[in-house]
């Protein structure tokens, strides 16, 4: 039996961890809908992870990812729950987004854009206050909710990993794993190594409900590098369901002498997979260029400043006039 | 703006001189409004940018080397230098844009070379750089000045005066092409000479210049690499004073160098040292 571990310890292999802010390399869709499609289009497209936006729902749910841990990297506490039994615990990230975003600038004058809510008949701002959230049913037909009718509806974050089951890692479908988090004991340790010893002998993995945010996932947790990991799990509906690979029924059958030499050549290239041969040569080109860039012309941003630049712009106006005159 | 100028303009509310409260802003607006006379005198001419990203009272620095990131616009006048042991690259003002550009840095005086890059080793001003010191101040500063312009002229000479912006005078010839720093600086020590003889505290060598009560005509300016106050540059004093260019006859004891600052200067509207290019002149 192995001993029980201080809080202060690292786990023997270090895992990266990234700043609660970003511990999401998704946001649950709850928040997705307070984009604006334009914000939404831009973001997709330059693969970026979608922050919460700065509306008063958001607001909510960012509250409650903002919470420090001991650690200043948990982002959720709460515990393990299985049956009466508790354990203390503290989500950090696993997952670390290290995708490039670029800010949109005005080529013109180098200034960074930014979204508005404008209203598509209006065309102006419309502030927070003046929204709703509406669904579409059909093309421009919206059923309206107010905040508190989907307030009502909203899953209680009650800080609870619930257990029901304990099943076999391997059994189950990598295909809906979602984000994985490191499980931190949270003051008691006794229970927590107690649980990590014992599904570790056993070989099982729990599975069971959480509640981040405002939306409640499938989780599994298991023993991973000495601790205990949680793993989110995509609904069955969000991932493609088998009968729609009937497609792939009618396919030819290969020839023996092809086949034979198919898996020659895959014997050949057989070997030990090292992840830490691939590198995501995009980003370090990009970084590359930004330290060069850095090196030498740097873009800086005007502050506008109307009042200011008034005379200033006065001026070039008479001088340029002058000079062009002679 | 960015039809006006390709300049991208950066802290325009920073004060770069705290005592008068003047901004950024108002510096590169003060340039702006005196391109068209500084314009065609600092042109071709490498210039030394005394920088004061802070303002003045803030640490300063001089620059003959064109910053990292020197825009497209501004033109490039590239000098291997003894002293440096390497190519330095000048920054000519030879647009509007470098100037702004120039304001934006915070490079509040501009001092140019007395050569341009046509005949970067041939001078074509000569210039007498006229110091006080104490306790002789500024207005025996332009009776001496007055000894020089009657000296000059009585030799057929038409010589133009500016202020430094600081406690002294410059009285400044425009030359034909062609001669060298040797010669222009021997002319300058020889008029200084003769006056020295017949003026009182004014002393023409070297070892006396900074000798208490004196007035030293400083002739050694006159040489390769050395750079004056370009007419209408700022200079960074806490009146926000300039290099004012003025009139023979303006000049009478009671001015005063402060006079001269960057709110007053656009009042005088005539450019006492407009032509002074149509007017070369020989030295012998």
């Amino acid at each position: 039996m192995r001993t029980a571990r201080r809080s202060g310890d690292k786990p023997a292999n270090p895992v990266p961890v990234s700043p609660a802010g970003k511990a999401h390399g998704k946001t649950p869709s709850g928040t997705i809908t307070e984009q604006l499609p334009v914000a939404e289009a831009f973001e997709t497209k330059d693969r970026k992870s979608k922050k919460p936006d700065k509306g008063p729902a958001a607001g909510k749910a960012a509250d409650e990812s903002a919470k420090p841990g001991a650690g200043g990297r948990a982002f959720w506490s709460g515990s393990i729950t299985i049956g009466l039994v508790n354990v203390p615990v503290r989500l950090q990230s696993m997952v670390k987004d290290t995708s490039f975003s670029f800010r949109l600038l005005h080529r013109t004058d180098g200034q960074p854009l930014r979204y508005d809510r404008v209203c598509s008949r209006e065309g102006r701002v419309i502030p927070w206050t003046e929204t709703v959230k509406g669904y579409e049913i059909r093309k421009g037909e919206f059923l309206v909710f107010e905040p508190d009718e989907l307030k009502a509806v909203m899953p209680e974050s009650d800080r609870k990993i619930r257990i029901s089951k304990f099943v076999h890692y391997l059994s189950l479908d990598p295909m809906y794993f979602e984000n994985s988090y490191v499980l931190v004991p949270d003051r008691s340790e006794e229970a927590y190594n107690l649980l990590l010893t014992a599904i570790s002998e056993m070989n099982l993995a729990a599975t069971g409900t959480i509640t981040l945010r405002t939306k409640e996932h499938p989780v599994v947790v298991h023993a991973y590098r000495g601790g205990l990991v949680l793993t989110t799990l995509r609904y069955v509906d969000e991932v493609t369901p088998p009968d729609a690979m009937e497609a792939f029924a009618g396919l030819p059958v290969p020839k023996e002498t092809e086949l034979a030499l198919a898996k020659r050549i895959i014997a050949e290239l057989t070997g030990d997979f090292s992840l830490s041969d691939f590198h995501d040569r995009y980003r370090e080109a990009i970084e590359a260029l930004i330290e060069k860039k850095l090196a030498g012309e740097k873009i800086v941003y005007e502050e506008p400043h109307p009042e200011e630049a008034k005379e200033l712009m006065q001026a070039l106006k008479e001088t340029l006039a002058t000079l062009s005159a002679k | 703006m960015r039809d006006l100028t390709r300049v991208r303009l950066t802290n325009l509310d920073k004060v770069m001189y705290p005592a008068g409260h003047v901004t950024k802003s108002e510096v590169i607006t003060y340039y702006v409004r005196m391109a068209p006379r500084l314009l065609p005198f600092v042109r071709d001419r490498p210039l030394t940018m005394h920088r004061y990203p802070d303002g003045v009272g803030g640490e300063a620095f001089y620059e003959k080397d064109a910053p990292q990131g020197t825009p497209e616009y501004v033109d490039i006048f590239t000098r291997y230098s003894e002293t440096a042991d390497r190519d330095i690259h000048f920054v000519l003002c030879n647009n509007l844009d470098t100037l702004v550009w120039l304001a934006n840095l915070g490079s509040l005086e501009l001092h140019v070379t007395l050569s341009t890059t046509e005949d970067y080793e041939s001078p074509d001003l000569l210039l007498f750089d006229i110091d006080p010191e104490p306790p002789l101040a500024f207005d025996d500063v332009i009776d001496v000045a007055h000894v020089v312009r009657e000296h000059l002229e009585d030799a057929g000479f038409v010589p133009y005066v500016k202020t430094s912006g600081k406690k002294g005078l410059h009285i400044v010839i425009p030359l034909v092409a062609g001669y060298r720093f040797a010669e222009v600086r021997d002319f300058a020590h020889t008029v200084g000479k003769e006056i020295a003889k017949d003026t009182l505290h004014v002393v023409a060598e070297f070892p006396h210049s900074r000798d208490p009560g004196t007035i030293f005509i400083d002739y050694l300016q006159n040489a390769h690499g050395k750079t004056m106050a370009a007419p209408y540059s700022l200079r960074a004093t806490p009146g926000a004073t300039v290099s004012a260019p003025v009139r023979w006859d303006q000049l009478k004891r009671g001015v005063r160098a402060e006079d001269f600052n960057i709110r007053t200067i656009l009042q005088g509207n005539e450019d006492p040292w407009r032509g002074m290019f149509e007017n070369r002149q020989k030295i012998r």
